[in-house]
Formats: structure tokens, C-alpha cells, sequence
């Protein structure tokens, strides 16, 4: 077994746990945590795939950001110090049908593409490639991201501001 | 010797070499502090208190380990070592000398950010799980310090990328041969103050240390952590220091690049990082501490948007000095 294919196993190993740990856990705080591990653990499949942009991205805006604004959620809408908001699952038979549903469905297309067994080799530099792309082919959709986020920007200010 | 024995060995120097000069930057800090301070600072052990660090750190093995009743134990315990990792592994793709690093990615700055933005995750564990109100708003401080100071961290240290037109850390260094970039009239000034201003703040020392406030708020996210586990916190938080020093020389002052053979340019590199941190630690006591609606004011209001104009006049200026664009 290759170096790779060992250090995919222990990733996917890793990621699926975690992720599991992120359902299945009470503790909010303790699943936002397990959720912080599955987002770096997909960082390094990234990694494993040569796309050293993508990782670093998912680090800074998955694991770093979104988790301190989920973590801050949490603080914010419960009680500082004392009884703790748990995690409750009432509908878990209801959740397993439609998760096993999405991963038939997944499994079955990803069954049907004939998948190359190497992986084949990258043109050029990701990083040039993504940055080149995103300001050429994809710019329009770029911008209209931009355009959604500054609207989610301006949607909170006008939630937050005082009321007078 | 194979590629897989190097690629052990050389995280390993590193790790060592970075653990010694952590040990060792303490008491340049303390000597530092207590000179501006007309204090003598450690003296008593070792000549002019050499080993002081040696004797700290021994007494910190030494201490007992307390765990509160009320924390909650596995994140109380694990968050020392997470908060730990991101403050070694910035370290990774720092190029010491030309070749000479442990890996020279080609995305080597965005590495170093979004690695060291991993710092608060491993923060918060500690501000929640010692279960302590005084733990806990010193943890919430730093989310939002953090969330706010990332930015302006990121602009300031993308000037020099622009500048030098790649991402890689080992180029960014070789492009500044000839001017390094702290001299580029008007924008290399700028950015170092900006650079300067948000890793004081990114790293969470006087005038922006309110989340570990001692009048309101005792020690802070770590109050509650004694013995190793509160080295091993002190440990991360010096590293990270280091690493935004070395990052700081790396981007503004040319790296390795000074008078002497080839093999000066480490010891370069590193007087320059300590340069780098000196200045850091002048103005951790030379202010008096901000309030939290002043720091934030500070970050919304001018800093990020004058990090984001000069980013921007930056990318003007590149593109019309490229000839041929």
C-alpha cells in the first residue's frame, strides 16, 4: 500500500468519525468542535490531491472562520454561564432514511462515470489556473457572488441596528 | 541521504530550534521591558540572569497540574496542544535561507494565514471548556478581535505579494534583491505600519490585550491552566509572535538578503525577525490598554479600510509599472 492510499484511508477514517461525531454528539459545543476536525480533515484530502489553494482556503474560511462565527452563535443565544443547550435528535429515523437516500443516489452516479484509476497530471499551477479562471471564464459568476454577499452584509446590518 | 529521512529531520531541527529561541525570547522581552522601564529585569540567575528561562521552565514541569471540577475535562485538556499545533506549523513554510525550509510551498503566505487563523479555535477550547465567566468573556474578546483583526493582517501582508507577484514565500524574499519592500517609497511604508498595528493586535499583546485584561479579567482565556498546560499555552502564544516576526522580515526586510558569504543569511534572517519582534514589544509597553469598542472602532473604521485602498493603489501601481500590460 502506497504511502498515498495509506494516508487517504486514515483521512477518510478521520473525516467520516468526525462527521459522525457532529450528529451524534449532545454537546453542541463539543459537535461544533468535531465539525472544526471534519472541515480540516477535508482540507488535507485537498492536500492529498495537490491542491494546496483549496486547503489553505478551506483552513482559513471553513475551519477558522465559519467555526469561531458558529462557536459565537452558540455563546450568544444561550445563557453565558450555567445550563448548557444540548443537541437533540427527535427525528434521527426521519434524518437516516433521507441521508441513506442522498448516498444511494450518490453512490449510483458516481457508479455509473468510469473513474481513471491514476489520477491525471496537472497542467499547470493550480493556483495560477484558479486565480487566471476566476477573473476570465468565471468572472460573471464571481461578481454575482459578490453582489449575494454584499446583500447578506447589508441584510445584518439592518438586523443589528439599534432600534430607535 | 533518501528524501523521507530529510523530510523528518528537517521538521524536527526546526521544531527544536524554534522551542530554544521561544525560551530564549522571554528573557530578551523581560530584559527589553525592564530597560524601558529603568529596571534591571532577571539577574539573579546565571550571569545577568542568563538562565532564567532554564530555571522557569523547570519550575513550570514542576508545578502541579490543576483541573477545575466544573470543566469540561476532554476540551479543557485537549486545548493547550490545539492551541499549540497552528503556532508550530506556521513555522513549516518559512524559507530560512534560499533551499533551506522545511517546505517551500507555492502558496507558502496563504499557508502561514490561514494556519495561524486555526490559533482561535484552539483558544476558545481553553476559554470554554475551564468552564469560568472570567475564561469565557476573555474568549468571546478574542473571537472578536480575532474576526476583526484577520483582515487588516491580510491585506497589509498581501502588499508585498502584489509586489512581488507570487504567493511563494521563497520568491517574495528573492524579489526584494534589489529594495526591500519596507523602503518602497510610500506603500512598503504604509504596510509595514499596518502589518505592524494588526499583528500586535492578531497576536494579542498590549494596547489590544483585553481579552487577558488583569484588572477586569484576572489572566483571562487561561486563568484557570497551571503547570505544563500553561506552558505549553505560553509556549504557542511566543511562537506565534516569532513566526508573524520572522513572517514580518520575511515580507519587508528582504529575508536572508545582507553583507557576508551565504551562510550569514540565516543569522540575517534571524536578526531581523528579533528586530521585528522588538518592535513589537516596544509598543506592547510603551501603550496604555484600549477599550473593546475602541479596538474594534479602530479595525472597522480605519484599518481595514485603509489596508483595502492600499491594496488596491498597490495593484495600480503594479500594473502600471509592468511594462506591457
Amino acid at each position: 500500500m502506497s504511502a498515498d492510499v495509506l494516508a487517504f484511508w486514515s483521512l477518510a477514517v478521520v473525516l467520516v468519525g468526525s462527521a459522525l461525531a457532529v450528529v451524534l454528539t449532545k454537546n453542541l459545543f463539543h459537535a461544533v468542535l468535531w465539525l472544526a476536525l471534519a472541515l480540516t480533515g477535508t482540507a488535507g484530502v485537498f492536500l492529498l490531491l495537490d491542491a494546496e489553494f483549496l486547503a489553505a482556503v478551506q483552513l482559513l474560511l471553513y475551519a477558522g472562520g465559519i467555526v469561531t462565527i458558529v462557536v459565537f452563535a452558540i455563546v450568544v443565544t444561550e445563557r453565558l454561564v450555567g445550563e448548557r443547550i444540548s443537541q437533540t435528535s427527535r427525528r434521527i429515523g426521519a434524518g437516516a432514511v433521507v441521508a441513506a437516500g442522498l448516498l444511494l443516489m450518490l453512490v449510483r452516479t458516481i457508479a455509473q462515470q468510469r473513474v481513471p484509476d491514476a489520477r491525471p497530471e496537472m497542467a499547470a499551477d493550480l493556483t495560477r489556473t484558479i486565480g487566471e479562471t476566476v477573473l476570465t471564464r468565471f468572472v460573471l459568476p464571481f461578481e454575482l457572488l459578490a453582489v449575494l454577499m454584499l446583500a447578506g452584509l447589508m441584510g445584518a446590518i439592518y438586523f443589528a441596528r439599534p432600534d430607535d | 541521504m533518501p528524501g523521507w529521512v530529510v523530510s523528518l529531520i528537517a521538521p524536527f531541527i526546526v521544531l527544536n530550534a524554534i522551542l530554544g529561541i521561544v525560551t530564549y525570547v522571554t528573557l530578551l522581552e523581560r530584559k527589553f521591558a525592564a530597560r524601558m522601564q529603568s529596571r534591571v529585569g532577571p539577574y539573579r540567575v546565571g550571569p545577568h540572569g542568563l538562565l532564567q528561562p532554564i530555571a522557569d521552565a523547570i519550575k513550570l514541569m514542576m508545578k502541579e497540574d490543576v483541573v477545575p471540577d466544573a470543566a469540561d475535562r476532554p476540551v479543557y485538556n485537549l486545548a493547550p496542544i490545539v492551541f499549540l499545533i497552528p503556532c508550530m506549523l506556521i513555522f513549516a513554510t518559512i524559507p530560512f535561507a534560499p533551499g533551506l525550509g522545511v517546505a517551500d510551498l507555492n502558496i507558502g503566505i496563504l499557508f502561514f494565514l490561514a494556519v495561524s487563523a486555526m490559533e482561535i479555535v484552539g483558544l476558545f477550547m481553553a476559554g470554554w471548556g475551564s468552564n469560568n465567566k472570567y475564561a469565557l468573556l476573555s474568549a468571546m474578546r478574542a473571537v472578536n478581535q480575532v474576526i476583526s483583526y484577520d483582515l487588516p493582517f491580510i491585506f497589509a501582508a498581501l502588499v508585498p505579494v502584489l509586489l512581488a507577484g507570487s504567493l511563494r514565500l521563497s520568491d517574495i524574499a528573492a524579489a526584494q534583491a534589489g529594495l526591500w519592500f519596507v523602503f518602497y517609497p510610500v506603500i512598503g511604508q504604509l504596510a509595514f505600519v499596518a502589518f505592524i498595528v494588526s499583528t500586535v493586535a492578531a497576536e494579542n499583546r498590549a494596547p489590544f490585550d483585553i481579552l487577558e485584561a488583569e484588572s477586569e479579567l484576572v489572566a483571562g482565556f487561561r486563568v484557570e491552566y497551571s503547570g505544563m498546560k500553561f506552558a505549553i499555552i505560553q509556549l504557542g502564544e511566543y511562537a506565534h509572535v516569532i513566526g508573524a516576526s520572522f513572517l514580518g522580515a520575511l515580507l519587508f526586510f528582504g529575508a536572508w538578503a545582507g553583507p557576508g558569504p551565504e551562510w550569514m543569511g540565516p543569522i540575517w534572517f534571524l536578526l531581523k525577525a528579533m528586530v521585528v519582534f522588538l518592535l513589537v514589544t516596544w509598543v506592547r509597553w510603551s501603550f496604555v490598554r484600549i477599550r473593546v469598542d475602541q479596538m474594534l472602532a479602530l479595525s472597522w473604521k480605519a484599518l481595514l479600510p485603509a489596508t483595502l485602498v492600499l491594496l488596491i493603489g498597490t495593484a495600480v501601481v503594479v500594473v502600471w509599472r509592468t511594462p506591457g500590460v
